[in-house]
């Protein structure tokens, strides 16, 4: 697998918690998040570093509780149409102030490149071959519709400030 | 019209390139079918019974006389000869090659059209009433409102893999003829009691296996807030909304499992939250769009014009197609003219290239170079002044566009059906060219008066027979095509849901059971009523029995 680096943040390395495993002292691991709704203090004091595992069927407001003491969050897609993933990643950033590294991890397809991007994710797992590709989707568009949560300003911003009327004349 | 600057071009052309890429990368395998498909769909392009089809986006409804060129020649050169315009205000090509799918959607980028999200289970085309702008009954222009829809649905970074498709509609005027109730979300714009403009907003409506008219959802919001609100409903929708069965995936489903009270409340919380973020374009952007739609510069003409009284006087055909295929301006001394797209014996929507160009070169001479596409499938010349009128009229006569059925019978909505839809259970132009044969005498339509008849070849509705007074169902019986027929159902701003009436016909039987509902309706109705409010006066009962026989 090829991790594509959409934001340039330094890529988190976690090793996935076996289901009836302890996180040892000090390590970054990522959890299912239903485990982590039912874990004490002392499980996130004892890893390093801890990360959620979040699957599409999540409620957003699952996430408030975890918010605030994960590291990272890995939203995982069962298939690419799965558009819940995007909405996930937008509460994570909007409504829980979150500044970890989000990971998309499933079937993505590099296509989505900008979308992830621009909805929240930091980074996406892929399959080698795809590598190129996603990197090339991410210089595909030169200006977006919509204000995000990825830090791009909408054109309709765009075009009535200084530098917006330069490039539109 | 809107006009695009730098950014739009950019945006447009990026695209092109990328449909490119995606189309050279499924040739060589790089994507699978599985992956290509909602990306070609997204782009318009469906693998459809016989060939691809690629459907075109008329934002709104609107173009130009250029554009139209434009529409007649992708017709010639990359189809056989012909386009066909769809309920929603788009034109779809039935031939085109996939490897050739690239150019054409260059040759549309130059003239500041494309294919975004013509298809797919993200934002559709946003419609609105075909008289927009040039109407009297009108509160405001909506295509301000949808040209900044579209904007902020176009590759949309967190709506574009929605549970299913999501249409919106918008109508400026009272009288909607936009079908907005039938809509994933529809709205109207309405001034308030402080005089300021905003819209209500329903959710909620869809065709389809389950028909369901769209609730409001709120009763005022005003202008400034339109996208955020937007982005709201979307946003609870892209959540919750089911994705385990594409049948119960659309909004309509959640809205109707969830209450639209509870639906309406969850919007609102969430757009509590993010109204003052800055999603939402500022006034300078509101303005800027606007200006594009300014009314046309029109000199106040007289309204009496002896020369049209005098050829109406002594041509039937031309008095007919001045009853029912103008309608009144804003202006005075102008009209809005409906072009039939529904020639009787004919395949309804159809335009041929010669067609499109001839609506383009009379365009630019008679309505200020604009065209506008209706959702009853029929294109529109806005601005005409009424002295030019006979003279149009023969135009549009020798080119076989004069047909004065506007609104009439014959003025059918049918899907394209079994003989280009690979989701098609029964053919569905063949019944509408049936139908209109067996009514061709104009002196009988204008005496039934308005009928909509709407024919769908299977349940999926694209033919809209939910909302027709008079519906048509294909369905497929062991093996044969059987059409049920529906009544009294409305997509005005008194929506209705048609209701079957009984068991279904052979192709010969359904056109004998429409001319039997139509003689039960000349033969009860009181003075003045049209068909539809007949039928909802009368009931099921008094049709079925002279359809089915007494029992």
């Amino acid at each position: 697998m090829a991790l594509i680096n959409l934001t340039g943040i330094q890529p988190t390395e976690f090793e996935v918690l076996a289901d009836d495993a302890s996180p040892s002292e000090g390590a970054t691991v990522a959890v299912p998040l239903a485990r982590l709704l039912e874990a004490e203090e002392a499980f996130f004091k004892s890893a390093g570093s801890v990360g959620a595992i979040i699957d599409t069927e999540t409620s957003y407001d699952a996430l408030a509780a975890v918010a605030d003491k994960i590291a990272f969050a890995v939203i995982d897609f069962p298939a690419f149409g799965d558009g819940r993933g995007f909405s996930l990643a937008v509460r994570l950033r909007k409504d829980y102030a979150f500044k970890g590294e989000i990971r998309a991890v499933g079937p993505v397809i590099p296509d989505q490149a900008l979308f992830l991007l621009r909805a929240g994710f930091d980074t996406v797992d892929a399959a080698d071959e795809r590598k190129a590709a996603f990197e090339a989707a991410l210089e595909r568009f030169p200006a977006f519709y919509q204000t995000d949560f990825g830090g791009q300003v909408s054109v309709a911003h765009t075009r009535h400030s200084a530098e917006g009327q330069r490039k539109a004349s | 019209m809107y006009a695009y600057d730098t950014f739009d071009h950019a945006m447009v052309n990026a695209r092109v390139a990328e449909f490119r890429d995606q189309v050279e990368r499924r040739m060589t395998g790089e994507l699978t079918e599985e992956e290509f498909r909602p990306l070609r769909l997204m782009n318009g392009l469906y693998l459809q019974l016989h060939a691809y089809m690629l459907r075109v986006a008329i934002p709104y409804g609107t173009l130009s006389a250029d554009q139209m060129r434009k529409l007649a020649h992708i017709a010639r050169k990359y189809d056989k000869g012909y386009g066909h315009f769809t309920t929603r205000q788009n034109i779809q090509y039935n031939w085109p090659k996939l490897s050739e799918t690239p150019d054409i959607l260059q040759e549309l980028a130059d003239v500041e059209m494309h294919a975004v999200q013509t298809s797919g289970n993200c934002i559709r085309n946003v419609t609105t009433d075909q008289f927009a702008g040039a109407t009297a009954d009108e509160v405001a222009d909506p295509r301000p409102y949808a040209e900044l829809i579209r904007q902020w649905s176009s590759f949309h970074p967190e709506f574009s893999f929605l549970p299913r498709k999501f249409k919106i509609a918008i109508t400026g005027a009272k009288t909607d003829r936009a079908a907005i109730k039938w809509h994933d979300i529809g709205l109207v714009v309405k001034e308030n009691d402080e005089g300021e403009i905003g819209f209500e907003v329903l959710a909620g409506g869809g065709m389809g296996r389950t028909p369901v008219i769209a609730k409001t959802v709120r009763d005022f919001l005003p202008v400034q807030d339109l996208l955020s609100y937007l982005e709201a409903m979307l946003r609870v929708y892209n959540e919750q909304g089911r994705r385990d069965n594409k049948y119960k995936a659309r909004i309509k489903i959640l809205v109707e499992a969830m209450g639209v009270e509870e639906y309406a409340r969850q919007v609102e919380a969430e757009w509590e939250k993010i109204r003052h973020i800055p999603i939402d374009v500022p006034e300078e952007e509101v303005a800027r769009i606007k200006a594009f739609f300014a009314p046309p510069p029109l000199a106040v003409l007289a309204d009496d014009v002896p020369a049209v009284d005098e050829l109406a006087g002594k041509n039937f055909i031309f008095k007919a197609w001045l009853a029912n295929n103008t309608g009144a301006h804003k202006v005075p001394g102008y009209a809005n003219v409906t072009i039939s797209l529904k020639p009787h014996g004919g395949i309804p929507g159809d335009a041929s290239d010669e067609q499109m160009d001839l609506v383009a070169d009379l365009a630019d001479t008679y309505s200020q170079s604009e065209i506008r596409v209706s959702h009853e499938q029929n294109l529109i010349l806005p601005h005409v002044a009424k002295k030019d009128l006979p003279e149009l009229w023969q135009k549009l006569d020798e080119a076989g566009l004069g047909t004065p059925n506007a609104g009439l019978l014959t003025d059918i909505i049918a899907c394209p059906g079994l003989d280009y839809c690979s989701l098609a259970n029964t053919r569905s132009i063949p019944i509408a060219q049936t139908i209109t044969e067996r009514f061709d005498d104009m002196k009988r339509l204008m005496d039934i008066g308005p009928l909509k008849i709407k024919i769908s070849g299977c349940i999926n509705s694209c033919g809209h027979h939910h909302a027709g007074h008079i519906g048509i169902l294909g369905v497929d019986r062991k093996g044969t095509e059987n059409y049920q027929i529906l009544l009294g159902g409305s997509g005005g701003e008194d929506a209705s849901k048609a209701a079957i009436l009984g068991p279904g016909f052979d192709e010969d039987g359904i056109v004998d059971a429409v001319e039997k509902v139509v003689a039960v309706y000349l033969g009860e109705r009181e003075e003045g009523e049209e068909f539809l409010a007949a039928y909802r006066r009368l009931g099921p009962d008094t049709f079925k029995e002279a359809v089915y026989g007494a029992h």
